[in-house]
């Protein structure tokens, strides 16, 4: 397959007010095949709202998004959505929710059994099968909905804070499996997050929202090596990229060198 | 995966090594006094408040009120008459069918209600009057319509059980959580899949609470319904007893109907409890 230079998703001057009240502007940007581009900014900055945009779940009220050259108005085939509260269906087993995608498109049961076992075992949860989501932890629960989104083989993944309802040990284990299976299937990724440290862990690129109404302030090349892991954090680019977004994002007092007019802005270094 | 699960069975004692608080292993724990075991303490107290009401009425209340002896005496003879035992059967039997009855329809309005918003506005106020009329007005108007024929109490019978049912199953529908509903949408699931396979199963513990309130009604209504239209049942032997100065075997009749609105209510637990494990669809 040739890589095309069509971006896998656009984002066209997007908008969005709720009556008076304007939650985002003029967001433009792109997601190129095989990229992962994380978005982070300040509590009720829109961001989950800009990915309810992207998906279809929610309509602009200016600009457009295109996945593949085609409009969004509603949900597209070939995308996927990660939910931060797992969205499993408590009345189903795990193999069943993991299915489900399958299902709706008209797949029987035993035509999905080997892509659904496939996907339990790549997200490692073999022998929990025949459970129910109230029987597996907060990270197992996501794992099982990362497997569900994975299930339609989607050209777009699109996460919504996925770790966000999980403690510490186990936000930081899934942000490395995640990458770890993603890495089998190098799929455009949208990730919303409010923790700086993990939108530039997870990136490619990282998309700035600051300010009222929230626009894009920056979009900054993360250019760190992959695969990543733990040691990654520790690395002068890592801290480099993750001071320049801090600053950008808080306010005086609590930035961490002088303000984002004069900290130096990271140039793409030499990976 | 070094995930942390969390475990079904109990938690392990841990051993206490060299502790000198440590209870020996061989000793047996002392038994415990009758008022610390839960049975004993429920049974005592039913046979003192059997033992206050039959104190009362002796001291202070008329020949003919009904006392614990009186009953007792009788119940051997209530519960091998004929007339009785046919009785119940014919009841629970009406109430069992317009419950049956009553969740279907119940459940098919509740969920258009709860998901079309523009129904709710429409027929809200309707259900709300309806539901909120006594029973006992309704019913004289049921036996012209109806005759005075089990037909009319087992019409009685569904009225009253539905509305609970469409109220709980609406809310149900209405509460279904946004995040599943995102699911849906995601990945375009046509309307009966989100009805049925969604919006059906996360009200079910909707539905179970609106059934339970559906036996209580479901039982008023059949008994009201023998009262006024004279129809062989529970009720109506109830109704007679009690005229023709047989209270004793009336209280009998009481307290199987009350046992069988408890039989009822756990039986139905049982079965939708079951049901959870259940998939609607796929």
């Amino acid at each position: 397959m040739t890589a095309s230079r069509t971006p896998k998703i656009r984002v066209d001057h997007l908008g969005k007010t709720y009556g008076d009240k304007e939650a985002f502007t003029d967001l433009s940007f792109d997601v190129a095949e095989g990229e992962i581009v994380s978005i982070v900014g300040p509590s009720g900055c829109g961001k989950t709202t800009l990915l309810r945009c992207v998906v279809g779940l929610t309509t602009p009220t200016q600009g457009s998004v295109s996945i593949n050259g085609q409009r969004v108005l509603e949900p597209i085939e070939g995308v996927a959505m990660v939910f931060q509260h797992f969205g499993l269906f408590p009345w189903k087993t795990v193999a069943a929710n993991v299915a489900y995608g399958l299902t709706v498109q008209g797949v029987s049961r035993r035509e999905s059994a080997s892509k659904v076992a496939e996907l339990i075992g790549l997200v490692g949860l073999q022998g929990f099968e025949k459970a129910y989501p109230h029987q597996l932890s907060g990270g197992m629960q996501q794992r099982a909905g990362l497997a569900r989104a994975l299930a339609i083989e989607p050209t777009v993944l699109a996460m919504d804070e996925p770790f966000a309802s999980l403690d510490a040990q186990t936000r930081d284990v899934l942000q490395l499996e995640v990458l770890r299976i993603w890495e089998a299937r190098p799929t455009a990724m949208m990730f919303v997050t409010h923790s700086i440290d993990e939108a530039v862990l997870m990136g490619d690129r990282v998309v700035i929202l600051t300010g009222h109404p929230s626009r894009i302030f920056d979009i900054v090349d993360v250019d760190l090596p992959r695969p990543r892991n733990r040691a990654t954090v520790n690395t002068d680019r890592f801290r480099m990229v993750r001071d320049y977004v801090w600053n950008a994002i808080m306010k005086e007092g609590h930035r961490v060198v002088g303000d984002p007019e004069t900290a130096a802005r990271p140039a793409p270094s030499s990976h | 995966m070094k995930d942390t699960t969390r475990s079904a069975g109990a938690p392990q004692a841990t051993p206490a090594v060299g502790s000198a608080s440590a209870p020996p292993p061989s000793a047996e724990p002392a038994p415990r006094a009758w008022y610390r075991r839960p049975l004993v303490v429920r049974v005592v107290a039913g046979l003192l408040i059997l033992a206050i009401w039959q104190i009362v009425v002796e001291l202070w209340a008329q020949d003919y009120v009904a006392r614990p002896t009186g009953v007792i005496r009788v119940i051997p003879s209530v519960l091998t008459e004929k007339l009785f035992l046919s009785d119940i059967v014919t009841t629970l039997t009406a109430v069992v069918e317009g419950l049956a009855i009553a969740v279907v329809i119940g459940t098919a309005i509740g969920l258009v209600v709860g998901r079309l918003p523009d129904a709710q506005r429409v027929l809200g106020m309707y259900v709300n009057g309806v539901y909120a009329l006594p029973i006992i007005a309704v019913v004289p108007l049921l036996t012209v319509w109806f005759g005075y024929t089990p037909k009319a109490r087992l019409a009685v019978i569904v009225l009253e059980a539905t509305l609970p049912v469409v109220y709980n199953v609406a809310e149900g529908a209405r509460a279904v959580p946004r995040t599943y509903l995102d699911v849906t949408r995601i990945h375009r699931a046509p309307w009966w899949r989100v009805w049925f396979g969604v919006a059906l199963p996360a009200s079910t513990p909707y539905v179970l609470a609106g059934i339970d309130l559906a036996i209580g009604r479901a039982l008023i209504g059949a008994v009201v319904a023998e009262f006024i239209a004279a129809l062989d049942g529970l009720g109506y032997y109830i109704l007679f007893n009690v005229n023709s100065f047989h209270e004793d075997r009336a209280i009998v009749a009481l307290v199987v109907l009350a046992l069988s609105a408890i039989v009822l209510r756990a039986l139905v637990n049982v079965v939708v409890r079951r049901g959870f494990s259940w998939y609607w669809l796929a």
